[in-house]
């Protein structure tokens, strides 16, 4: 297989909306890794996750491994509440069957699209109110 | 029946015979041989070259132009993903750290706490 960029343009242009969306819509920061997550790969994305640095704990990271074909979604622990592990595994759900037919960022967008759908939008009292 | 019912027969019989196979094709040659209509020219029929061209150059020619039409965009595109075939591309990160290898190398170690979900396909 010859080297090459892993997203045309288009396909780069689809993800970063997906990802602008969903925090438009419901305040969810989204980070994508597609790339090869060595070892254990539940370990790596965590350590990938724990690398958003100071907004991790509010972050999401879907890493992707294509060649070994894992996907994991990691959740920090003050996003958790707003997105449990069943929707995460229902986002995972669309990733993956989108990847077996060999869209792999049409899976992601639409993966990053499933979870902001189901990231309940942290109610802010006493703002809307007089 | 009479003999001159059967004379009758036989003759329109031989007649009608007789007129369709006048007019068959091969008889057309016979007739062809002694008078040629206006504009029933065969002109002076094809070189080897031109036979070739005609019957073998333009459908082998057609095959290609089909072929490359077929196959060029998704050689403009450049390779795509195929499940099992493997991974090639460099690793890419959307909507991460700046310094991405820095900030793996000098991550605090995560927190038990988070969730998520794994998945194969």
């Amino acid at each position: 297989m010859p080297a090459g960029d892993a997203f045309s343009e288009r396909q780069q242009d689809d993800v970063v909306r997906a990802i602008r969306l969903a925090r438009k819509q419901s305040q969810l920061p989204v980070s994508v890794y597609v790339g090869t997550l060595e070892g254990d790969t539940r370990a790596m994305a965590r350590q990938l996750h724990a690398a958003l640095g100071a907004g991790a704990d509010q972050a999401v990271l879907v890493a992707v491994d294509p060649g070994a074909r894992r996907l994991e979604i990691v959740t920090g622990p003050g996003v958790r509440r707003r997105l449990d592990d069943r929707a995460a595994a229902l986002a995972a759900l669309t990733m993956t069957s989108a990847f077996q037919a060999g869209d792999l960022s049409g899976g992601i967008a639409n993966g990053i699209l499933a979870l902001a759908e189901h990231a309940h939008v942290p109610r802010s009292l006493h703002t809307d109110q007089p | 029946m009479t003999a001159r019912t059967v004379l009758r027969a036989a003759v329109l019989t031989s007649a009608t015979a007789l007129l369709v196979l006048v007019t068959t094709p091969a008889f057309a040659a016979v007739t062809v041989l002694a008078h040629r209509d206006d504009g029933d020219d065969p002109g002076g029929g094809l070189s080897v070259l031109q036979t070739l061209g005609i019957f073998v150059g333009i459908p082998v020619g057609l095959f290609v132009v089909i072929a490359v039409l077929v196959s060029a965009p998704a050689m403009a595109r450049g390779p795509r993903y195929r499940p099992g075939v493997g991974w090639w591309a460099a690793p890419i990160w959307f909507n991460g750290p700046d310094d991405a290898e820095r900030a793996v190398r000098e991550a605090e170690a995560p927190s038990s706490q988070g969730g998520g979900a794994s998945a194969r396909w």
